[in-house]
């Protein structure tokens, strides 16, 4: 049977991205930031996951204001890298797994989780930052990617509950994939950033550990936090965490941390960086 | 338990220099985000740097969107609906970056506003609610 091994968040930072496709990660401004993901790199590269399922945000690529899903779910075979106004990003395409997304879609649906399917999208830097900045530079990805897009651009989003209930029902939708697969959920974006209005700029260091230390042991505060809490405390895109809940809800009760890591700036943005597993 | 739509929406208003992207700031926005949103095709890029007000006109705009959009002045481009991720094609056509775009909405300058950023960002420390001042 297929099972979740592991859970990752990582913050999905373009400039991360734009760092590695210029070849500036070991300037002094990003070697922080790239310093924190070589112990996942290396992690990885022994855990060899054959699946991830990749929660993250379109910022206006794929979708725009015609349709706006709250939950969508790649059912494709491939997914290119989305062109986002310069050209797209030199990555490898990202190769799909319909046979278990279509499992996991059918199965949430039944759960009364009532999902998008696509099956044509290009994806944005919200899916291929992370991939990079947790695999580095390769030729292609080492795993298959579901992406699992959730909207928190246009108000309201999914609440915090509703994205961990998400994640419980994913976890239940892949131990029932007869086969046997090695399966990782990811949570991305955040942690505290604010890119619009007077505003702008915000990071708040206090809160971003608080919600990392957080992620470990039981969780269920997280749950909880509403979203106006987000948005003053780690700026309007702050809101980006309550996809780290559908990562956290698919790993059950109880987790322990692995690594963690947390860097100020990248751009605007404050990066953090968890992977946990589930204590059974 | 229910959430009230009217209550959540209210508390939006009270986050100091922030526009929360609501369905009514959608409602507004929806033909100038169509419009940035036009600006991910190489050749309407081509067309809009040629001449942006004739571009303009294409587009069921309002004469304050219009005239926010050639001014490329950001904040009165969210009161009039636009969202940052959109806006972000039309500065990204400029050849500017977050960082650069994002700080004309701050009255910093550029070099301040990053200098900020590397001193660890704004603190949210009295600008997480006008009521309480906190």
């Amino acid at each position: 049977m297929a099972r979740i091994t592991n859970g990752l968040a990582t913050s999905h930072v373009p400039a991360i991205g734009v760092a590695m496709d210029l070849g500036k990660t070991e300037e002094p401004y990003w070697q922080p930031v790239f310093a924190g993901y070589d112990w996942t790199r290396q992690w990885l590269a022994q855990t060899k996951p054959d699946v991830i399922i990749l929660v993250y945000n379109d910022h206006a690529s794929a979708f725009d204001m015609k349709i706006i899903p709250t939950f969508a779910i790649g059912c494709g075979e491939r997914f290119k890298p989305a062109d986002e106004g310069w050209g797209p990003r030199p990555v490898p395409d990202v190769i799909g797994h319909p046979e278990l997304a279509w499992h996991i879609a059918q199965s949430l649906i039944l759960d009364e989780f009532d999902m998008t399917i696509i099956n044509e999208m290009d994806v944005d830097h919200g899916l291929t930052v992370p991939l990079s900045a947790c695999f580095g530079a390769l030729p292609e990805w080492p795993a298959k990617v579901i992406p699992l897009a959730v909207n928190v651009v246009t108000y309201p989003p999914p609440t915090g509950n509703r994205c961990w209930a998400l994640g419980e029902a994913i976890a239940r939708a892949v131990a029932s994939f007869p086969e046997d697969l090695n399966v990782q959920v990811w949570g991305t974006g955040g942690m505290s950033h604010q890119i619009q209005g007077p505003r702008a700029g915000l990071i708040n260091r206090e809160w971003d550990n608080r919600f990392l230390d957080g992620m470990v042991g039981d969780s269920d505060h997280l749950r909880r936090i509403p979203h106006i809490e987000y948005l003053r405390e780690t700026g309007s895109e702050g809101i980006e965490m309550v996809m780290w809940l559908i990562m956290r809800g698919a790993l059950g009760p109880a987790t322990r941390a692995l690594h963690r890591h947390y860097h100020v700036p990248a751009s605007n943005t404050a990066v953090g960086h968890i992977v946990l597993e589930p204590v059974t | 338990m229910m959430t009230d739509i009217h209550q959540y929406l209210a508390e939006f208003d009270d986050i100091p220099g922030t526009r929360v992207y609501t369905a009514a700031r959608a409602r507004k926005g929806y033909h100038l985000n169509q419009f940035c949103m036009s600006l991910m095709k190489p050749e309407n890029r081509a067309r809009w740097k040629a001449d942006e007000a004739a571009y303009l006109a294409d587009w069921p705009l309002t004469d304050d969107q219009r005239a926010a959009v050639l001014a490329r002045d950001y904040n009165r481009l969210l009161d009039l609906g636009g969202n940052i991720y959109f806006l972000a094609k039309v500065f990204s056509t400029d050849g500017l970056s977050f960082v650069q775009a994002v700080s004309t909405m701050t009255g910093m300058s550029v070099a301040d506003y990053q200098a900020m950023m590397l001193a660890g960002g704004r603190s949210p420390l009295g600008v997480r609610s006008i009521r309480e001042g906190n």
